[in-house]
This record gives C-alpha cells, structure tokens and sequence, in this order.
C-alpha cells in the first residue's frame, strides 16, 4: 500500500476502534471492541436483543464516555465539539418519538441547524432541500401535518429524510425502519445503499437480516458486548447466523436468485 | 391530479397562512394589551376621563400639573401598577414556555421545578433578617433551587421526568420552610405572608422596571436560541444529535429564567398558573416553534397577569396571585379535558 493510498483511507470517514469499553453509569455494556467501519458503504450491526448494538451506535455517535480507542477519520473521539459532531453524524435512534406538534417540514428542516447560525434567515435553498428530502421518503403528502398525529413508520420516514437534509457524512442508524411496512423498509434501505454509493459511511442496526443484507456491504454481530463475528455481508452464512441467535437459520433461494435466511422455531 | 399543486406551491402557502396567523394573533394581542392599559390606567376608585389621561402621561408635563392628586395616581400608582403586572406576566410565562421546551415536559414552569419556591425561601429569609437583601436572597434561593434540583435529577438519570420530580419535591421542602419561617417570624409574620400571596398594589416604578429588566434578560437570549430550543423540545436527545449542546444551553436559560423569576417574586411574591396555562394556550394558537411562541407569551402572559391584577383590584384589593390560581386552576383543566 501506497503511503498516498494510505492518506486517502485516513481522510475518507471510516471509525476504527480498539479495546472500546463504553457503557452506562456503574454498568459497562460494551467489552474491549477492536474493529472498523468502512468508509463509502452500508454496516450492518446484527445482533440479538441487549447485545449491545444501541449501545455502540450511543458510542460511535459521540454520546458515551468511553475507555480505549474510537477514532473518527483517525482522530479521537473524545475530542470532537458537539457542534462538529452535528456536522459529521447523523443519527436517528431508536425511540422515533416527537414530543412537540411541529410540522414534518419544521422537522426536516431541523436536519439543517448544524449547518446554519442562529440568527441566518431561512434561504430558498433550504426550501428546496427539504422539499427534496421529503420526496425521496414519499412523504410530499405529509409535509404539513404536525408530526406527533403520524404513524410510526410515517414518523421514521420522516425523521430519514432529516437526516437526507443534514447531510452528514456518516449516518447512523438504530433500528429506522421497524415500524414501516415492509415496502417502505425496503426503500428505505435501498436509500441506504444510494447513499453509501454516494460517500456516505451508513451503520445500521436493524433485526430485519434479509432486508439489511439485501443493502449491507459490512456486517458486525454483536452478542454479550463483544463482537463475536464481523466481515462481508456476502461471507455471513447460517452457521454464524445460527450462533449469534442460539437458534437454527435455514436458507432458502428466493424465485429472484437471492439467498434470505429463516429462523427455524425451537426455542419459542 | 394535473390540477393539484406542486409541494413548492403548497409550501408557499402554508408558509404565508403561517405568516398571517402570527400577524393576526399579534395585532390581536396588542390591541388588547393596550385595551388593558387604558382601563388600569384611567379607571379605579377615580375615574379619570381618557382625554385628561393622555394630557396627564406627556412627558412635558407642566411641573405645577404634576403635582396634582390626578397626576400623581396615573403617574406614580396607576402606570408603574399596570407595568409591573405585565412585566411579571410576561416574565413568568416566557419562563413556562423555556422551561417546557428545555425539558420537553408540559408541566415545567418555575413553580413544578422548585425554582419560585426557592426564591421565595431565599427571599423569606432576607425579609426575616434585614427586609433589605431580599432581591439578591430571592437570587440565590432560587438558583441554590435549581443546582440542587439538577444535581438531585443527574445523580437519577438525568431525564425531563425526574428533574420535574425532583422539583415538586424541592417545592414541597422548601415551601415547608417557607412556612417554618412565617411561623417563627411573629413580628414580620403579617409582611411575609402579605408579600408572598403576590400582589401589585403599592407597585413601586423601581419595582416595574426590575420586572422588564428580568423579563428581557429571560426573553432575549431564549429567543436567540429558539431554533435549538425547537430541536431540544422534540425530547429524545434529538438536540444533542443535531449537534446542539444540551447542557450548555440548559445552563444558560435555566439561570436566566432564575433570574428573572427572582425579581418577580422578590418583588411580587408568588403568582402561579400563569407560567403553565399561558404557554399551553399559545402552543395551540402558534404552534411550537419557540421564536414566535416566546414573543406571543411574553404578550399574552402581560395581558393575562394585568387582566388578573384588575379583577384582583376590583374585588376588593386580593392578591392577584389568588387570581390567577382560582382562575388559572379550572381553565388549565379545561384545557386538558378539551384536549383529549
């Protein structure tokens, strides 16, 4: 490898992390993680429930104290400003709750503060990122309905295209699309891989495993607070699938060509 | 379907509807705010004609004028009363309305988060030692409530939910003291207990313009930061993922909604409900959006607080803080059953 090379790797927004240890007051979630996240592409954090995938999006966002090294495009963390973070990271977590009655357009053009000081007037071209943000989600129709009267998935759509007008260089996203009907998941995570192909750095945590993997370049699998396996989504298969879950994967082919995995019942 | 608007031209539209509805509600609200000014200016046990009022209020007024009994009621009672009212009501609900959007709780204000209560201790105490320190006591009570309450809901998680616990419990201990005061205070019990049921009769001009003082030192810098404000009240962290810091700003408008707070009940005494229905009232007229809703609280909280001061004075002289509580309590009930 090229020192250039080398150069562009280091510029590009890719995490490294080693010996992460991240977690809550007086209860550490996370053990001594080494890895990375790839720039310009979709990673998939799988995993069962409380392994920890929350938790490492908190981490990686900037929200946890945390020991050992994580480092955004080869600087620490810890050393970023909130505001700088706003800059880079866009985040949609996992609760989609609005507890204030703002339009969806009032909301979508949050994703834009970061970007914007606080006594700028609103400029046309706000106007028209937002508008264009909405569209990509399908939800024009929405644009002045108050977002606390939406459903879920309506409201995750929405909160996906702030992120669209935030425009961070990497997203993260906890579990965005588990309240949309399997379409609108499905697009949702196509606009994943639109913008991974457009720069983007995209982790997503998401228990759909087919339809994340349909989009994913990456995988993590998380269990306990350790990564227990990590690489490819192509090389996943349903040895791992089976460990992390402690339940058997059977894949079947679909009439398309693609390979999907099902859990087989045993335990439940 | 040809025929229907492109989301441009709708957006055009909701903005201007928008716009129009601030407009009104402004020009609404002032007019009244001046309707008020003029009865508690130009009526009372003397009514004063308005032709006579206007002439008495020029500010080249002929020294001999001044000096007239007429003069004197509009210029040294009627108008620092009337200023004082309004300046404590818009203080105190531009406070509710920061301090629902920072927790993103509807039941913040300065009275559920301990921070009244605080300053009237605080106060109580510069009234039982000296009746001099009362403002600065009244300061530090109210921001002494306010560390304790934040520490007391950090150390428990840190959420919206548990600093408002925290909070009503802060207002029961120190209410309790407050009491413990008024008791052991034989001498100076009847000026505690007249000072704290919050009242502007005998409103000196000093005493208004305090009140606007602390009223624009809360209104200015909150309305700087209403769109992170905006961003912090849709709850979930969602400020900080934007890149807002939340502690920071909390900071800020926590001690200057202290602040201002103070001065009122230093001042005043205790007047509830104004910071919690004022607010409430406005959010479902304006919407959420921080920047025009603190101007219309500031507005509305005035002409709320001088309304309620003129009942006060025409039934015989109460405490307008009874007011606005008997009033405030039904009507926020309304509110809340209307609602659902």
């Amino acid at each position: 490898m090229d020192p250039g090379e080398e150069k562009m790797t280091s510029r590009s927004d890719s995490y490294s992390f080693k010996n992460l240890t991240a977690g809550y007051k007086g209860k550490t979630i996370l053990h001594s993680l080494s890895g990375e996240i790839s720039p310009a592409s979709v990673t998939a954090l799988i995993g069962p429930n409380g392994s920890g995938k929350s938790t490492l999006v908190k981490a990686i966002g900037g929200f946890l104290p945390y020991q050992g090294e994580l480092k955004l495009n080869g600087r620490e963390l810890r050393t970023f400003s909130r505001r700088e973070l706003g800059k880079m990271i866009g985040i949609v977590a996992q609760q989609a709750n609005v507890k204030a009655a703002f339009s969806v357009y009032d909301v979508i053009g949050f994703g834009l503060l970061p970007h914007q000081t606080l006594l700028e007037p609103p400029s046309p071209e706000d106007e028209s990122v937002i508008l264009d943000a909405a569209a990509k989600l399908d939800i024009s129709h929405l644009l002045f309905r108050p977002v606390t009267e939406l459903s879920g998935g309506e409201r995750q759509r929405v909160l996906l295209a702030m992120i669209l007008a935030q425009d961070p260089p990497v997203c993260l996203l906890d579990e965005p699309t588990s309240a949309m009907d399997p379409c609108q998941a499905l697009l949702s995570f196509q606009l994943m891989r639109d913008l991974a192909q457009s720069g983007k750095t995209v982790v997503v945590v998401a228990h759909d495993i087919n339809a994340a993997l349909s989009c994913a370049d990456n995988y993590i699998a998380l269990s306990g607070g350790s990564i227990v396996s990590a690489g490819a989504a192509g090389n996943l298969n349903e040895k791992i699938l089976g460990e992390l879950y402690n339940t058997p994967f059977a894949p079947y082919i679909s009439s398309r060509g693609d390979k999907v995995w099902h859990p087989v019942l045993k335990r439940c | 379907m040809m025929n229907s608007p492109s989301p441009a031209e709708e957006l055009q539209r909701f903005i201007a509807q928008r716009r129009r509805r601030y407009a009104e509600l402004g020009i609404v609200l002032c007019a009244l705010l001046l309707l008020t000014a003029l009865w508690r200016i130009a009526q009372g046990e003397w009514n004063i004609p308005l032709s006579r009022v206007f002439e008495l209020l020029s500010p080249f007024l002929p020294p001999q004028t001044s000096e007239l009994p007429e003069a004197l009621i509009i210029r040294s009672v009627r108008l620092p009363r009337f200023f004082a009212a309004a300046g404590a009501g818009g203080l105190l609900a531009v406070s509710g309305a920061i301090l629902q959007g920072l927790l993103s709780n509807p039941l913040a204000e300065p009275y559920t988060l301990g921070i009244a209560s605080g300053a009237a201790f605080g106060g109580a105490i510069g009234f039982f030692f000296s009746g001099l320190a009362v403002t600065p006591m009244a300061f530090a009570g109210a921001l002494g409530a306010l560390i304790v309450v934040n520490m007391i809901a950090r150390h428990s998680g840190g959420s919206g939910a548990n600093l408002v616990l925290a909070g009503v419990i802060a207002n029961a201990v120190l209410s309790a003291g407050v009491t413990l005061l008024k008791a052991i205070a034989d001498d100076k019990l009847g000026a505690i207990v007249l000072w704290l049921m919050g009242s502007f009769s005998g409103a000196s001009l000093q005493g208004a313009l305090s009140v606007w003082v602390g009223a624009l030192v809360v209104l200015v810098p909150a309305w700087f930061y209403g769109p992170h404000l905006d961003a912090v009240s849709l709850g979930e962290g969602q400020g900080e993922m934007l890149g807002i810091d939340e502690k920071q700003l909390r900071l800020r408008l926590l001690c200057a909604s202290s602040l201002g707070v103070a001065l009122t009940v230093s001042h005043f005494g205790i007047i509830g409900f104004v910071g919690l229905v004022v607010p409430h009232v406005l959010r479902r007229l304006t919407g959420p959006s921080h920047r025009p809703l603190l101007v219309f609280c500031f507005l509305a909280g005035a002409l709320t607080l001088a309304l309620a001061d003129g009942a006060a004075q025409r039934l015989g002289e109460l405490p307008a803080g009874v007011v606005t509580a008997l009033a405030g309590g039904p009507f926020f009930c309304w509110i809340l059953v209307k609602r659902k």
